[in-house]
């Protein structure tokens, strides 16, 4: 009956052992089983019952792991593990490969499979044997298990020094689709390579762990070199300018766009959840990602608009190899949370005040926008024009007033209006750049409020790769009557105090109708159409990020646009108003919430001069 | 008890590299002896294409980061130097209690030697970044002679951690059982041709390990200064 029990016990150790050494190769070599195991940082530091076998915690094991073993009970049977390259044929790069890269490697044509890798798990046992007994068995049981934990250390050590340990993680990586894919193979017995397949292979055996009767043998024969393999990541479609993107004034701004269009250097406002004109959804890297700078030649500056949008209806395979729509995502999340616990407090702001020149000196809140804006990230709206930049740019865009004490500090602006930075100082980082050409500082000069509040817009650039919004500023310039606009705050770090810039945008009150409906979008579209036809030589960028400004700050805010109008145009004639929406500057939360109160209270004694009250409804 | 020695391959490595080689060696060696329950931390060098395995407890990445700066210290201090760095295991056996002496003894059975030589001047900047390059001029040829001297001393590293996984594969006897509830073996680092006492560095102090180990250790400076 001991001799069971201890029989038993060395039974069980060489059966985990093998589940153990198939957990570590399977794990470091296929990636596929990490794609459907889900962990999340709880399970992720949950100590298993199966992590305990050998001191070696690797999370869950694999449900074909738990398959396979079923299926390997007779442990005298050696368990090969073959890890084998699968190489699709190459075949033309398009962007149904980069939908469903398999599914197109697949139809691509015939692939190949190469073993790259051969472990052998062996536990070699005579077939007469005796087995230890009584106090012998116990400590000989410790000390097989003590060596089974240091042949499992260096063995995990080994797969990652090994040759397919690279393709592995780059299969790994998201960024990339590759014409390659790893797959295995658990069997009991392996079928011998041809000569040819030897040439090039090395073997290694680890030092077999004595388990008396018998001994725990594992090996691995493996390709000393992959490069002959042509391993490479899929073509990716080349970087394309697209010219005829939502706004721009050449296009129709109510066309559809083909599915299949995909740009690196698109402009898009994917937060704002735009409906795309077509119903297949496609996405492009966003203007805010780490690095990206997108080249929009200064000539497109008339065509000012927003890229389709990028709406993405259902995830598709392509979703894990686009890092930027999947961190844009994240980032609305983030952002969605960060914006949300301070709109509590912007909620009454619906509507960006005329200010009178008595009014602080900070700027101008766009505030309000935030939190039914940022909510509206998923909804789907109609694309819009984005309006371009008014030609009515000065020196307001001095760098923002770092004394301002209502700024407050918000995400970085985007990176992309870096190419217009003609002015601005160098920084070390792009997104500062951006963040330079886009600071406006609001309420610069009483002269340059007023001018600024001609027709102030406001737009909000979208996240930047730090996973903030920022905004941009723009106006159109024009002496036309202006709509103030609450809208959400540039935001800045403090390190652009000090720049000066000549900011592409003008800050205007930016005709925010009730966005709620298509009609009302629809008619800021049009005003900004034709504000956007006052722009001189302003940057894509910049209208972009006036068009993106536009619809976060748009209403439901804002419900009565006319009245509010009205009460700008007033304000605007009483001539003393200060420009909410002009300027931007790194603010922190508490900074905005005292800006806002400022700009209640100009509000209110322009209502009360005005005599007219407006009502607020749905602002929250 | 033996003292089982490995003394791995000799690297040449530039001021630059000490931090990233070091880390490497030492925690691929600790992973090898921290034998109680880990969770395996994969990291990725940034100077070399190598991912090696750290055993996750903070305590011992901050220990061996602290010698890594006073091996650095003392490269800056001593330029153009083979150096040594030694990482020893230990039993705490507790004496036989006398009138004269009630202290524990460590029994080292097992100790590692990563012998390194730098071949350049260490920058000034760079004593705590293990990111500095080295600044030369950009020339064509510089740069191919940096990438090639990149990849031998990558393809050296590989080597020596090859060299431990074989150590730790085929001498497994004189490892002392694990204690419940113990991670890592006792272990120690230090400096041998520069010993460090008292957190102060001093030239010669008396090493601490026991006479067989001196032993081994005075053979091993003999046979790298001849």
């Amino acid at each position: 009956m001991e001799m069971d029990r201890e029989s038993g016990k060395l039974e069980q150790i060489v059966s985990q052992f093998r589940s153990k050494i198939l957990h570590v190769v399977l794990d470091s070599r296929v990636p596929s089983l990490h794609r459907h195991q889900q962990q999340d940082s709880l399970s992720l530091s949950r100590v298993r019952k199966t992590d305990k076998w050998f001191n070696l915690v690797l999370g869950d094991r694999p449900p074909a792991l738990e398959n396979l073993n079923f299926s390997l009970r007779n442990l005298l049977d050696p368990m090969v593990i073959d890890i084998i390259l699968v190489r699709h044929a190459s075949c033309s790069s398009s962007v149904d490969n980069l939908y469903s890269p398999s599914a197109a490697a697949a139809a691509a044509g015939p692939s190949t499979e190469t073993v790259i890798e051969r472990w052998v798990v062996q536990y070699d046992c005579p077939r007469v044997f005796a087995s230890p007994s009584g106090a012998d068995a116990s400590v000989s049981y410790k000390k097989i298990y003590k060596k089974c934990i240091l042949l499992l250390r260096s063995l995990y050590t080994q797969m990652r020094l090994l040759p397919a340990y690279r393709i592995f993680r780059q299969l790994s990586s998201l960024n990339q689709t590759y014409n390659f894919d790893i797959v295995y193979k658990v069997s009991s017995f392996s079928h011998p390579f041809s000569r040819e397949e030897e040439d090039g292979m090395k073997e290694y055996s680890f030092a077999p762990v004595e388990a008396l009767p018998g001994c725990l043998c594992v090996s691995v024969t493996y390709h000393a070199t992959l490069s002959d393999f042509n391993l490479e990541p899929l073509v990716s479609l080349p970087p394309k300018i697209i010219t005829d993107y939502v706004g721009s004034p050449t296009t129709d701004p109510m066309r559809s766009f083909p599915s299949s269009e995909r740009g690196a250097h698109a402009t898009s406002f994917p937060f704002r959840g735009l409906r795309p004109p077509s119903s297949a959804p496609f996405q492009r890297p966003h203007s805010w990602s780490s690095g990206f700078h997108r080249g929009i030649p200064p000539t497109k500056t008339q065509s000012l608009a927003g890229s389709p949008p990028v709406y993405r209806t259902s995830p598709k395979p392509y979703d894990i190899t686009s890092p930027p729509t999947d961190l844009y995502g994240n980032r609305i999340q983030n952002h969605r949370v960060s914006i949300l616990q301070q709109a509590t407090a912007y909620d009454e702001y619906k509507l960006s005040p005329p200010f009178s020149p008595s009014a602080s000196p900070s700027t101008p809140t766009y505030l309000s926008g935030a939190n039914p804006l940022l909510t509206r990230h998923c909804s789907e709206t109609a694309p819009v024009t984005i309006p371009l930049p008014p030609t009515g740019r000065s020196n307001r865009y001095l760098s923002p007033n770092s004394s301002d004490p209502s700024r407050h500090s918000l995400p970085p602006l985007s990176p992309r209006s870096s190419k217009h930075d003609t002015s601005s100082q160098e920084s070390p980082s792009g997104i500062r750049s951006y963040r330079k050409i886009e600071a406006l500082r609001a309420g610069e000069s009483p002269s340059g409020l007023s001018n600024l509040y001609s027709a102030p817009k406001v737009v909000r650039d979208s996240k930047d790769d730090s996973g903030r919004f920022s905004g941009l500023l723009s106006s159109s310039g024009s002496p036309r009557i202006g709509f103030s606009r609450s809208s959400s705050r540039l935001s800045f770090q403090d390190d652009m105090d000090d720049c000066e810039f000549s900011c592409p945008f003008d800050v205007d009150d930016v005709d925010v109708s009730d966005s709620s409906s298509q009609n009302t979008e629809n008619k800021r579209s049009s005003e900004f159409t034709a504000q956007s036809n006052l722009v001189g030589k302003k940057s894509q960028d910049a209208a972009v990020g006036i068009l993106v400004h536009m619809l976060r700050t748009a209403p439901p805010l804002r419900q009565d646009s006319s009245c509010y109008s009205t009460r700008s145009l007033r304000a605007e004639y009483e001539g003393g108003v200060g420009i909410a929406s002009g300027f931007f500057m790194p603010r922190k939360t508490a900074d905005a919430l005292e800006e806002l109160n400022s700009y209640r209270e100009m509000k209110d004694l322009l209502l009360s001069k005005s005599g007219t009250q407006v009502r607020k409804e749905g602002m929250k | 008890m033996n003292c089982e020695v490995c003394q791995l391959k000799e690297l040449e490595v530039e001021h630059f590299e000490i931090r990233e080689v070091l880390r490497c060696i030492l925690h691929t060696i600790v992973f090898h002896r921290a034998l109680g329950l880990v969770r395996p931390k994969d990291v990725d060098l940034e100077l070399f294409e190598i991912t090696y395995v750290q055993c996750g407890d903070v305590e011992l990445e901050k220990k061996i980061d602290e010698k890594i700066d006073q091996f650095i210290s003392w490269v800056e201090k001593h330029p153009n130097k083979k150096s040594q760095i030694c990482l020893s295991f230990y039993e705490v056996k507790s004496k036989q209690p006398s009138w004269f002496t009630n202290k524990t003894e460590r029994l080292y059975w097992e100790q590692w030697y990563a012998n390194l030589n730098v071949t350049q001047q260490p920058k000034q900047h760079s004593s705590k970044s293990h990111l500095t390059k080295v600044v030369v001029d950009p020339g064509e040829s510089a740069n191919e002679e940096r990438s090639s001297r990149r990849a031998m001393v990558e393809a050296s590293l590989r080597e020596v951690l090859f060299q431990i996984i074989k150590f730790v594969n085929e001498k497994k006897d004189h490892v002392p059982p694990i204690s419940e509830g113990v991670i890592y073996f006792p272990y120690e680092i230090t400096m041998p041709r520069f010993r460090v006492r008292n957190g102060h560095d001093q030239e010669d102090a008396p090493q601490r390990a026991s006479n067989h180990a001196q032993l081994i250790i005075g053979l091993g400076k003999l046979i790298q200064l001849g």
